[in-house]
């Protein structure tokens, strides 16, 4: 397939923003469905077949209610909110290999330019309440401001035992280190750093906080802050940010996916292939959806002591030890 | 003989001033005493003799003995004695001693009757306007006689503005309320907020006033008020229906059959059964653990649907009438009924055991919104929040009715004070009603279910009732009247009581954990709300008035 350049860059973004799109609207589904299994009821079932067109009749929904902007609210700064927040998933996608050769842009610096992009989506979260001049948004902005700090930092930490490993930034060739059996998986290189399973747990709620889902999804705590920072967006405003939560869940489980679960390598050795990243991420994000029907909300300060008390600490542990065996060996 | 003990400890310390007293059977007592020494009354009775405040009450008596009359009620619980201090107020003059400074939990009830009735309590400590909204003119009280129950005042002024205080300083105000979605019912907290700290808060409710006690005093009949006071509150109706008509019927000396006796206990505790696993789901939701929000309402089911098969609705039973019940449980229905037991009990035991180990919700409630004894006895708090402050009063044990002295149970309680016991206390007190419906359908004998009452309703007299409610003591006082119809009638729901407590519990707590700990009052703000008018506001962005709600209302019915 050799398309010329300019062609295959608009193909994969057209396809990057349908995957977003389509995948947003159907972990919505997804999720209702699982909510009412893990709750003993069915879940939506009234629109198409098991529910399936819900995701549809939600978007004509949205759609059609009018987009309010409050009065005293920033207009500029409450309209971008929406976009920036949806904005860098898409662009973060660009760099992940779903197969050997389906990948939108094969950088060197991948790793970089997924976290750079990533926390955009802070930021962007942090305008949209601001910019509400609600009372509720701003004590939600501030909020998701102190928390993701405190959990990019135990992530970045990970991180970086992980490349001290693979030795690259580039997520296509950090996959392809972990050919052949699970065993060559960096979820399982105990060789280099016995704590590996514990950084990928690590990783893994870092990247709940980061997408502020339950139970750390103090921003937008319903019973405390109505929507947080949502509060004052209508329609599809309200819409975007809620579909970006889902997009950068599909990231998060992604990128854990690249680093830490070989990617589209097959735990076999052979067959590897789009179909087995695939297989990993929906793994992953059932995960998150079932972590979220599983714990009750945590309170906020006690959110920034796991990650102050006992995530920065163990992750600076499994960093020095990772140190040491890598020059022992 | 406690009654009359009682009586002669205050004769023996007030002497000329105890006017004269009334000991219609040996768990009431009305005292009727001088005006002056009502602060000191309430002292000696609140202090030294220990009784736990529950209300007071003020009627305009003026066509009858010319003057207005406020009534403090006190529980003499381990005596099983409810007692009644009544003074008459000169109408030309109508000014009182503030008894809110000897017994704090009287703050709300005192400024209800001054809005209501115009009584003035002098040195009260927070002489504002509770209940009337915000543009209704000063010196109208609805609740007198010479008012009309359809009557809007001519000056009601839509855009008067009501005055909260200011906050302190270095604190931002956050609105909690009117809407809210952890609120099901429209109430306003201020709360002042020192970054994510409450620090106090200035409360403004009374929003759902659908002035029930005026229209009772003017427009309804005795057997007409149970269906009203049903309506009182959409979770424990139940509740307020039976406790008017046993107020009713100790007024006028009236004793219901034994079996309709038994169906009311049973009726009432259907009600606390789905109560309680509402509350607890409710509880769930609001600290983000839908999961088990959703578990409860499943569980909860059933229980809805056999209360529609006894008495034709999912909740507003419309149970009882002056003297006995409406509906009956025919054998067919017993055994259902059992069966729906014997499932609920099944499929709530493994929940509660496995909440009680739950280590998230512990970490999340306990120590969370504490009241403890002190402020229970201060506030006037009741229910399971003074149960699980480990304050043992249970109206059922301590004030005996319908068959409550004839079955077997236990008052739960525990002794933390926060919203952890709360949700213990109610969690098991499940199981005791469980076994309180099962021995009701053992013990039921066949008979008659409405005493056949030939005579009129004697007039004047006083009544008292206090019912078990989920929330806690719900309790009713009647004066009976004439045309069919009670003089005046006074609800005093739980919440009422247990919302007086709320701004103690939230103070320097994490605003997170204001919700939760409103919510483990499990508050009722329509049961608190019964009295007048509604009070419609929409703030700047004013799109209907309240005037043209009002033509919209009319304009419908007619």
């Amino acid at each position: 397939m050799d398309f010329p350049e300019p062609i295959r860059l608009l193909a994969f973004l057209l396809g990057m923003m349908a995957f977003v799109a389509v995948n947003a609207a159907y972990l919505v589904w997804a999720e209702r469905k699982g909510a009412g299994r893990f709750q003993r009821r069915p879940g939506p079932t009234e629109v198409g077949w098991a529910g399936l067109l819900q995701p549809v009749a939600d978007g004509i929904k949205l759609i059609s209610k009018q987009v309010i902007v409050p009065p005293g609210a920033d207009p500029i700064l409450f309209r971008v909110a929406p976009l920036l927040v949806m904005a860098p998933a898409m662009m973060t996608l660009a760099v992940i290999p779903f197969s050997e050769t389906l990948v939108g842009r094969d950088i060197n610096v991948g790793l970089v330019f997924v976290f750079a992009f990533g926390a955009i989506n802070v930021m962007a979260i942090m305008m949209g309440g601001w910019a509400s001049r609600n009372k509720y948004a701003i004590i939600s902005a501030a909020r998701v401001v102190s928390q993701d700090v405190a959990y990019e930092i135990p992530m970045l930490l990970v991180v970086i035992t992980l490349l001290m490993v693979t030795g690259t930034m580039n997520l296509n060739e950090i996959v392809q280190q972990q050919a052949g059996w699970f065993w060559h998986w960096n979820l399982f290189r105990l060789d280099v750093n016995p704590l590996m399973p514990v950084t990928f747990i690590i990783f893994f709620i870092c990247m709940l906080a980061e997408t502020n889902r339950a139970p750390f999804d103090m921003a937008e705590a319903e019973s405390e802050l109505v929507a947080g920072a949502f509060t004052e967006y209508a329609g599809m405003g309200f819409g975007v940010f809620f579909m970006a939560e889902y997009a950068n869940i599909v990231v998060g489980c992604s990128l854990a996916t690249v680093l830490f679960l070989g990617g589209w390598q097959s735990p076999f050795g052979v067959g590897s292939g789009v179909i087995w990243f695939l297989l990993k991420m929906y793994a992953l994000v059932f995960t998150v959806i079932w972590v979220r029907w599983t714990f009750p909300r945590t309170q906020f300060y006690s959110l920034l002591n796991l990650s102050w008390k006992i995530l920065i600490p163990i992750s600076m542990v499994t960093l020095v030890l990772t140190c040491i065996l890598l020059k022992l060996t | 003989m406690v009654a009359r003990d009682k009586l002669n400890l205050l004769k023996d310390k007030f002497g000329p001033a105890i006017l004269r007293a009334d000991l219609p059977a040996d768990d009431r007592l009305f005292v009727y005493i001088e005006p002056v020494v009502v602060r000191d009354v309430c002292r000696y009775m609140f202090g030294d003799m220990d009784a736990r405040y529950i209300i007071s009450i003020g009627a305009d008596d003026r066509p009858f003995s010319g003057k207005f009359m406020v009534a403090h009620n006190f529980a003499f619980d381990p005596e099983k004695l409810l007692v009644s201090v009544l003074v008459h107020v000169p109408a030309d003059n109508p000014k009182l001693d503030s008894i809110s400074g000897v017994v704090p939990a009287a703050n709300w009830a005192e400024r209800e009757i001054r809005d209501m009735v115009g009584v003035e309590f002098e040195g009260h400590c927070y002489p504002k306007r509770l209940v009337l909204p915000d543009g209704w003119p000063d010196g109208v009280h609805p609740l007198r006689k010479d008012f009309a129950w359809n009557e809007v005042p001519k000056d009601f002024d839509d855009e008067r503005e009501f005055k909260f205080d200011e906050p302190p300083a270095g604190c931002t105000v956050v609105p909690f309320g009117p809407f809210h979605p952890t609120l099901d019912e429209p109430a306003h907290f201020r709360l002042y907020v020192e970054g994510e700290m409450v620090r106090g808060c200035e409360y403004r409710g009374f929003m759902v006033h659908r002035g029930i006690e005026k229209l009772a005093e003017s427009v309804l009949t005795y057997n007409d008020i149970p269906m009203m006071a049903e309506r009182i509150c959409g979770i424990c109706g139940c509740v307020h229906n039976v406790a008017y008509a046993q107020a009713v019927e100790s007024a006028a000396a009236i004793k219901p059959p034994p079996r309709a006796e038994y169906l009311r206990t049973v009726m009432l505790e259907i009600e606390r059964l789905h109560s309680h696993l509402l509350w607890v789901g409710l509880a769930c939701h609001i600290v983000g653990f839908d999961t088990l929000f959703m578990q409860s309402f499943r569980i909860r089911e059933p229980i809805m649907w056999i209360a529609e098969k006894i008495s034709g609705n999912r909740k507003t039973y419309g149970l009882c009438l002056i003297g006995g019940v409406r509906c009956d449980i025919t054998p067919e229905m017993r055994t259902e009924l059992r069966a729906v037991l014997d499932k609920l009990e099944a499929e709530w035991r493994p929940v509660v055991a496995a909440v009680l180990k739950d280590k998230n919700i512990q970490k999340r409630t306990r120590g969370i919104g504490v009241a403890d004894k002190a402020a229970c006895k201060r506030s006037g708090l009741i229910g399971p929040v003074a149960r699980a402050a480990g304050v043992d009063i249970d109206c059922r044990r301590d004030h005996p009715y319908a068959v409550y002295d004839r079955v077997r149970f236990n008052v739960i309680t525990d002794d933390g004070g926060d919203v952890w016991s709360r949700v213990v206390v109610r969690a098991k007190e499940v199981f005791e009603a469980i076994e309180i419906i099962r021995q009701c359908l053992d013990k039921m004998e066949p008979g008659p279910i409405q005493l056949d009452i030939k005579d009129e309703l004697p007039i004047g007299r006083l009544g008292l009732s206090s019912v078990e409610a989920p929330r806690g003591e719900s309790h009713h006082f009647v004066i009976t009247g004439e045309n069919n119809r009670p003089r005046r009638w006074r609800v005093r729901a739980p919440t009422y009581q247990n919302l007086q407590g709320v701004p103690a519990m939230i103070k320097d707590q994490q605003l997170a954990d204001m919700t939760i700990s409103l919510g483990s009052i499990d508050p009722c703000f329509s049961c608190t709300d019964r009295l007048e008018t509604i009070d419609l506001k929409s703030g700047a962005t004013k799109v209907w008035t309240q005037e043209e709600l009002l033509k919209l209302v009319r304009a419908k019915k007619a």
